[in-house]
């Protein structure tokens, strides 16, 4: 018996635009005060009437064309019909014959993961269950969500988790979203079902998740369940049995909320409050302009400057942290450069950042620092370079006159190295000894040269001298 | 003797600024007729006495409609004043904020003076459907007005106003115009803001002026008009602006769609009609049988399906948490329309409904293109009979599609059309006549109307009260 988990995901993405999709309205609603946000046209008041927001709608084509959706040239907005209390209007606004985005795809791990439509639409308000009353707050009520549907094409928990992340990476890369599952400005609802041998289980749409752990967990839930729910029963996936569950966090399972999906009627008709909007290829050329480049091609670009695999994905993650490294680097082709620079990034820098509980400022990236620090690198140990980078990051300070006021210079002058070194062999001579049956033994001595250099010896010119030293001593 | 309230716009306003009569006094005596009318008539389902009057003590008659009082169909929102559509289930809803055509009839510095009945929610074309009971026809009381702007076009019959502003979706400012006898402007679909106007049917929703008079009417929408950016749909244009008068109607060609005399049509309303063509010919105009108009008779089925469908959607935020009270308070109509439209719009009868509709609302809005490209205007009855009994409509629930046929295809087409009075019937009844043109061209509407306005006297006679 083989087992193959089906997988959809379907994603709502919050847009970060400074107003509402059909309103004036601040958008932001993270922790505002209930109900501030709000205008007669999010609170659904008699008479009030959508008009579109062009940056959100432009968003969501960007959002698309960095999916490699194709644009559709003209697309309209449709109301979805049906009743819940934080639903001011009756309907939600959204897009279904008509989207902005179609057939575009992802690549997970060289396997490509078809996307059905990136379509614009609007949240709804929030109720807020307090002791046995329902409290409303509008202020979401009408921010902008594009909606995100994958085909079926993924295969297990991992698979969707790397699904979320790169989708997660390019959202945030293109500057539309925060894309914060944990926040709610990135919300996730897979649909699963498994194909067992040839039978096919019925689909089962999971809503309430909220993390990516979530995310995994649930459908991991849902693969088990269904498995043994097929051993049971053998019922087969048809047209009318597609049943919605609830996933329930505390106790890692889900739960069934509502069966029959295939009668939900929500009437769509198109809005005829908005008149159908048109994207001219010239206008589509535009918004492509504006999308930058995108991490799987940065990634092959640091791979042709010999970044390992580990340090090019950790580069690119991010577009700001990218965006440092490639200041850095100046359009140098240098691999070792490029090397140096990605440890300090990956290395120091990530570390202070992480404690420091910040984003890597781009302004305090000097190119020519790192450029002076790599020419100078082999007078300084790289413990004292990792002090330097972090140090100048944040100060501003050249990175030279920090080693030079700390002292961090290593000694390579002979003269200087041969008193130590002299120094060393007179106040040790049980390790002279051992060094003479053992010359792997030289460690300890170029220890103690360190150490009465105060580190500003360079090691190996140390070792070198203490070695030539002990030689003519014999 | 004529009062005050008798005056048209352009008498109120040559009066005010000679310091005849000041604002106060003017809208006084509008609020005084109300008074000793209104109890019969039921125009209003409120007057606004208090604010009307404390506006009036400051209002700047330099302004386009400075002190001059204005009755507001009550589905228009007007903050701070208590906005119904005519429905109990809104009984005690105080608008939240000013529709954009009562910002700019404010900013105008007209004065209103109360809210006019409707059929709720503007369903219907009688004003008998009201949640507040119907409004009789000024000319006789045992007639209905029309409908849904019942009550504005009653109120300027009646001289409770000077002036006033109704809606149209598929005839309701034409209509009752028709029937009162008075001048109801339609203008093209977007021409004037939807916003804050309760949505019946959004495609075809428009606000236009009911006035006493062709020039009162352009006047009120030369203020009314312009594009909105709090509606999408609205024409994104400068205001629209009265165009020069024409002396004669030489080299035009006025269409009569042979179609528009159904079979019900009132023998009064035909000879009137006809008599108007003579009045046409006479200043200039080359009147065009048209043969071949579609029967206005498909438009009742699209209009239908269409509406319904759309008022299904539109009603369904009073869901009995907000606005005071539940749905229990829709009354029949609209719950036939709700269930009717929730219907059509339903999967697996969507196709068969709505979007046949949609298809042959196109092959409508193609016939009036055809037909344009023979005429310059098209004119016909507004309604092909005089105003109706009361209880006309009961156990009639295709009433309103029926009786407005004749406005419903350009009004779905989005075309600007005009109701003006061309006679009466044997029992003292109005008739109008419709202009219809195509779209944005209210200029040559208001042209035609104007002339004939200036060439017959129908407009001058008044109901005795």
């Amino acid at each position: 018996m083989t087992i193959t988990p089906i997988i959809g995901l379907e994603v709502h993405v919050e847009l970060k635009t400074k107003s509402k999709m059909f309103c004036g309205c601040d958008a932001n609603h993270f922790h505002v005060e209930p109900n501030t946000h709000t205008c007669p046209v999010c609170l659904g008041l008699p008479g009030a009437l959508p008009v579109p927001n062009k940056t959100a709608c432009e968003w969501c084509v960007k959002l698309g064309l960095a999916l490699g959706c194709s644009i559709n040239e003209e697309s309209f907005f449709e109301r979805k019909n049906y009743f819940y209390p934080d639903l001011a209007k009756g309907y939600q606004i959204t897009q279904l014959q008509k989207p902005f985005a179609v057939s575009g795809k992802l690549n997970i791990d060289g396997r490509e993961i078809r996307i059905n439509r990136a379509h614009m639409e609007e949240d709804t308000g929030k109720s807020v269950h307090v002791d046995s009353s329902t409290l409303l707050d509008f202020n979401r009520s009408g921010v902008p969500l594009v909606e995100i549907v994958s085909e079926p094409d993924l295969q297990s928990p991992e698979e969707a988790k790397k699904y979320l992340n790169k989708l997660q990476q390019i959202i945030r890369y293109i500057g539309v979203s925060d894309a914060d599952i944990e926040k709610g400005s990135m919300r996730c609802e897979p649909t699963v079902n498994l194909k067992i041998d040839n039978f096919y289980t019925p689909l089962v749409e999971i809503k309430n998740v909220a993390s990516l752990t979530g995310v995994m967990n649930a459908i991991q839930y849902e693969i088990d369940r269904q498995a043994k729910q097929f051993e049971i029963d053998h019922i087969e996936k048809n047209s009318t049995n597609k049943t919605t569950r609830g996933w329930d966090a505390d106790k890692n399972q889900t739960f069934l909320q509502r069966e029959k999906e295939g009668s939900a009627d929500y009437r769509y008709f198109p809005e005829p409050d908005i008149p159908p909007i048109t994207f001219t290829k010239e206008q589509v050329e535009e918004i492509k302009k504006t999308i930058p480049e995108l991490p799987d091609q940065k990634i092959i670009k640091y791979k042709t400057l010999n970044l390992s695999d580990y340090d090019a994905n950790l580069l690119a993650d991010d577009s700001v942290f990218s965006s440092a490294f490639e200041k850095s680097l100046n359009n140098s082709t240098d691999p070792e450069f490029a090397k140096f620079i990605a440890n300090l990034l990956n290395g120091p820098i990530r570390t202070n950042l992480n404690e420091t509980q910040s984003e890597i400022d781009i302004e305090k990236i000097n190119p020519s620092y790192f450029q002076e620090l790599f020419s100078k690198k082999s007078e300084l140990s790289s413990s004292a370079i990792k002090q330097i980078v972090v140090e100048s990051y944040q100060t501003g300070i050249d990175p030279l006159e920090i080693a030079k006021t700390k002292n961090l210079f290593q000694v390579s002058d002979t003269g200087t190295l041969e008193e130590f070194a002299k120094q060393v062999i007179e106040a040790n001579p049980k390790a002279v000894e051992d060094y003479r049956k053992n010359p792997l033994a030289i460690g300890f001595l170029v220890g103690q040269l360190m150490k009465i250099s105060k580190g500003s010896a360079n090691p190996q010119s140390g070792k070198e001298i203490l070695e030539k030293l002990l030689t003519n001593g014999r | 003797m004529t009062t005050l309230n008798q005056l048209t716009l352009k008498e109120a306003k040559e009066g005010l600024k000679s310091n005849k009569f000041s604002p106060t006094e003017l809208t006084q005596s509008c609020l005084d007729r109300i008074k000793s009318l209104d109890k019969k008539l039921n125009s209003f389902v409120t007057v606004c006495e208090e604010d009307a009057l404390k506006q009036a003590q400051s209002a700047d008659i330099f302004l386009p409609l400075g002190g001059i009082p204005i009755a507001v169909k009550d589905n228009f929102l007007t903050k701070d004043i208590r906005t119904t559509a005519s429905s109990r289930l809104l009984d005690n809803y105080i608008a939240q904020y000013d529709a954009t055509t009562i910002t700019k009839l404010k900013n105008a510095g007209a004065i209103i003076i109360g809210k006019t009945n409707l059929d709720a929610w503007a369903h219907g074309s009688s004003t008998e459907t009201s949640d507040y009971g119907p409004t009789l026809n000024p000319w006789n009381p045992e007639h209905l007005p029309g409908g849904s702007s019942g009550g504005s076009a009653a109120a300027i019959a009646a001289d409770e106003t000077i002036i006033s502003i109704g809606s149209e979706t598929a005839g309701s400012i034409r209509q009752p115009a028709s029937w009162c006898g008075v001048v109801g402007f339609k203008p093209t679909y977007g021409r004037v803001s939807r916003y804050g106007v309760i949505a019946m049917k959004s495609s075809t929703d428009s606000p236009g002026p009911i006035c006493k008079t062709v020039d009162d009417a352009a006047d009120v929408l030369e203020i009314m008009s312009g594009g909105d950016p709090y509606d999408a749909t609205s024409i994104n244009e400068a205001p629209w602006k009265k165009p020069e008068i024409r002396t004669n109607l030489n080299g035009l060609k006025i269409g009569l769609p042979l179609s528009y005399f159904p079979s019900q049509t009132q023998p009064e309303v035909k000879s009137s009609i006809l008599s108007a063509v003579e009045t046409l010919k006479k200043l200039g105009a080359q009147i065009i049988e048209l043969p071949d108009v579609l029967d206005p008779k498909y438009s009742i089925a699209v209009y239908t399906i269409l509406q319904r469908s759309e008022v299904s959607s539109n009603l369904a935020r009073f869901d009995g948490i907000r606005y005071g009270h539940d749905r229990s308070f829709f009354g029949t109509e609209a719950k036939r329309r709700i269930m009717l439209g929730t219907y059509s719009l339903s999967a697996g009868y969507y196709n068969a409904y709505y979007l046949k509709a949609q298809k042959v609302r196109t092959l409508i809005c193609q016939d009036f293109d055809k037909q344009f490209q023979k005429v310059d205007a098209l004119i016909g009855p507004v309604s092909p009979t005089t105003a109706l009994k009361l209880g006309a409509t009961e156990g009639q629930s295709m009433f309103g599609e029926i009786q407005d046929m004749l406005v419903e295809p350009s009004s779905i087409s989005g075309l600007p059309g005009i109701s003006i009075p061309c006679g009466f019937d044997k029992v003292g009844l109005p008739i109008g006549l419709q202009i219809i043109t195509p779209q944005k061209r209210e200029d040559l509407v208001y042209q035609i109307a104007k002339l004939f306005e200036d060439n017959t006297e129908y407009h001058l006679q008044k109901p005795q009260l």
